[in-house]
């Protein structure tokens, strides 16, 4: 398995979480990162919209030779991208469980405030053990 | 999506995917709250009710990602699809009960929950100041979830109870009522 | 409440008479005609539905909810209870006024709060001890009852502390606790350990808020059901994380000075 990067953005479309999960990507600064959370949510967007085919959802799969991007967007405007190897199966069940793992250790905690950035070691802890045994 | 199919959907969700905890926990949980806040209130009940509905707005915030993640529901077609979904899966999959749908306005915009059993009002009186049984909504928490989670799925209702056991009615119901569907604001500039 | 005088009384009852019990209601027929309320009770009831006092007790004795919905109901505790000791104006006035003391606690409950700043640290977990604590004391007489004839009134420390480790652990969270200890350096002190609260699964606390810990909601439980066996004593939870096990909390048991006295003459 390789995914190698997991982002979520809130319903604005300001990053709340990034992470990677391989050592050899390019460390960006955090200002790239938020840079490119808001241009990912302003392509979604416009994706949606541009679409011949009507009542289309926005952007949700990018592939090149060096990787895929998945992109599942919760009913609640929530965005979670999958960065992973190219030709990586089985990406809805990372992301489904990955939600499944952002509803526990994020929502059930008091401690986190909505749309605010996510700093919840529960969540990092069980989000790593989840990814990393598959790498 | 059939009354029928969001019963079956919502029994496999409650019997495969969901954690399960002591319900006298959750009930006596529930009752030390409601004790608490009526005792900061320094027993203005309607004060009381403002607060209950004001933590079940914010459980509601949260608990639709939750209620999203276990069931993979995708978007309800109309609002008494949206009625069923709530009654058949969002109340089974957290409290194992099912309140039944009915007293439907024509316009198909308002309609109430009629609770047959409530986990969170088991074995409660209400205090017997004389003003607690006329004032006292007690489960009024569950009005702000349903506020708090339809309204991330741009959904904007209001939901009050009309009728308590606790309080001496024949039945415990609630009245939802669709507000306004909340569209999506266009960024400025963008057409 | 009616009270016939027994030696009155034509029949031997062949179970505890209602009327004459007081407390806990017993296993027998329901009390619809009993005075459950007072003389002057203005409560109505729903005409076709029981009261409370008809439905029998083991009715939710196997019930079970969401664990979801019990994590959301304990995040709005927590949440609520920081709320009201933010803001040093609040803090003063919750430190000092009477009031904020519960009055439905035994004579050796809580202590009261010494300093301002012990007032600060402490506030968050109090409340949440009092939560817990109003719970407990349900739970036990539930529990008591549930054991009914075979209900063994415990006396000793072990016993007792036995008791929450087995019973009253499974009866909440389904498992017993992790392990039970006795602190080397201190006669009143014992350990009860839990490798994973269930009420903190899916808490976690901030950096800046590390002296917290969300199971002193568990620790007013037990602070509770000691309190009901006539041992008196306060119940402190503390976090201990290690590689394993990053939620492991002990319950520092703390018994009162009579306790120990008790025990040396037993």
């Amino acid at each position: 398995m390789g995914i190698l990067a997991i982002m979520v953005l809130n319903k604005a479309g300001g990053l709340i979480y990034q992470r990677d999960f391989n050592e050899g990507l390019k460390k960006l600064s955090s200002n790239d990162y938020l840079v490119l959370a808001g241009t990912f949510h302003g392509v979604h967007a416009i994706t949606s919209r541009v679409s011949p085919v009507p009542g289309s959802g926005g952007l949700e799969i990018m592939e090149s030779e060096h990787f895929r991007m998945q992109c599942f967007q919760t009913l609640t405007g929530t965005k979670f991208l999958i960065f992973a190897q190219p030709h990586q199966p089985n990406i809805d069940v990372i992301v489904k469980r990955v939600y499944e793992l952002y509803a526990d250790y994020v929502m059930k905690n008091p401690f986190y405030q909505i749309e605010m950035p996510i700093r919840c070691e529960a969540f990092d802890r069980n989000l790593l053990a989840y990814i990393q045994p598959r790498q | 999506m059939s009354a029928n199919k969001a019963a079956r959907i919502g029994e496999e969700v409650w019997k495969t995917r969901i954690d399960k905890v002591n319900a006298e926990l959750v009930t006596l949980t529930y009752g030390s709250i409601v004790a608490q806040l009526c005792k900061d209130m320094e027993g203005d009940y309607l004060e009381v009710n403002k607060q209950l509905e004001k933590m079940g707005y914010n459980i509601g915030l949260r608990l639709i990602e939750d209620f999203l993640a276990k069931t993979n529901m995708g978007k309800c077609a109309n609002f008494r699809e949206t009625a069923e979904t709530i009654s058949k899966i969002g109340f089974k999959v957290f409290l194992n009960i099912t309140p039944t749908v009915t007293n439907w306005t024509t316009d198909g915009k308002q309609f109430s929950l009629i609770f047959e059993e409530n986990p969170l009002a088991d074995f409660v009186e209400l205090p017997d100041d004389g003003r607690a049984q006329n004032e006292l909504w007690y489960s009024n928490l569950l009005c702000g979830v349903l506020r708090g989670s339809l309204e991330m799925v741009q959904m904007q209702v209001d939901a009050h109870f009309v009728n308590d056991v606790l309080r001496g009615n024949e039945v415990t119901e609630m009245r939802v009522t669709l507000v306004r569907i909340i569209d999506d604001e266009l960024p400025p500039g963008e057409d | 409440m009616q009270r016939q005088d027994p030696l009155q009384s034509p029949f031997v009852p062949f179970s505890p008479n209602p009327s004459l019990q007081q407390g806990t209601p017993t296993a027998t027929a329901p009390l619809k005609h009993s005075l459950t309320a007072s003389q002057s009770s203005n409560l109505r009831y729903s005409s076709s539905r029981k009261s409370i006092y008809d439905r029998h007790l083991n009715r939710t004795q196997r019930s079970e909810l969401s664990k979801s919905s019990f994590a959301f109901l304990f995040g709005e505790m927590v949440q609520y209870a920081q709320k009201r000791v933010s803001g040093i104006q609040d803090l003063e006035k919750k430190s000092a006024t009477p009031s904020f003391v519960p009055t439905h606690v035994s004579p050796a409950g809580p202590r009261h709060l010494k300093s301002l700043s012990e007032a600060i640290h402490s506030l968050t977990p109090r409340r949440l001890n009092l939560h817990g604590y109003t719970i407990g004391q349900r739970l036990l007489e539930l529990l008591l009852w549930r054991d009914g004839r075979s209900a063994k009134r415990e006396t000793r420390i072990l016993g007792i502390l036995q008791f929450i480790t087995t019973t009253l652990y499974r009866s909440i969270f389904n498992k017993p606790a992790d392990a039970l200890e006795k602190s080397r350096d201190n006669e009143d002190e014992y350990m009860l350990i839990d490798n994973d609260p269930m009420v903190s699964s899916y808490i976690s606390i901030p950096k800046e808020m590390s002296q917290l810990n969300c199971a002193a909601f568990v620790a007013g439980i037990i602070e509770a059901v000691l309190d009901g066996c006539l041992f008196p004593s306060r119940v402190t939870a503390h976090s201990v994380p290690t590689e394993q096990f990053p939620g492991k909390t002990v319950f520092l048991i703390k018994f009162d000075e009579s306790v120990l006295e008790r025990e040396a003459v037993l």
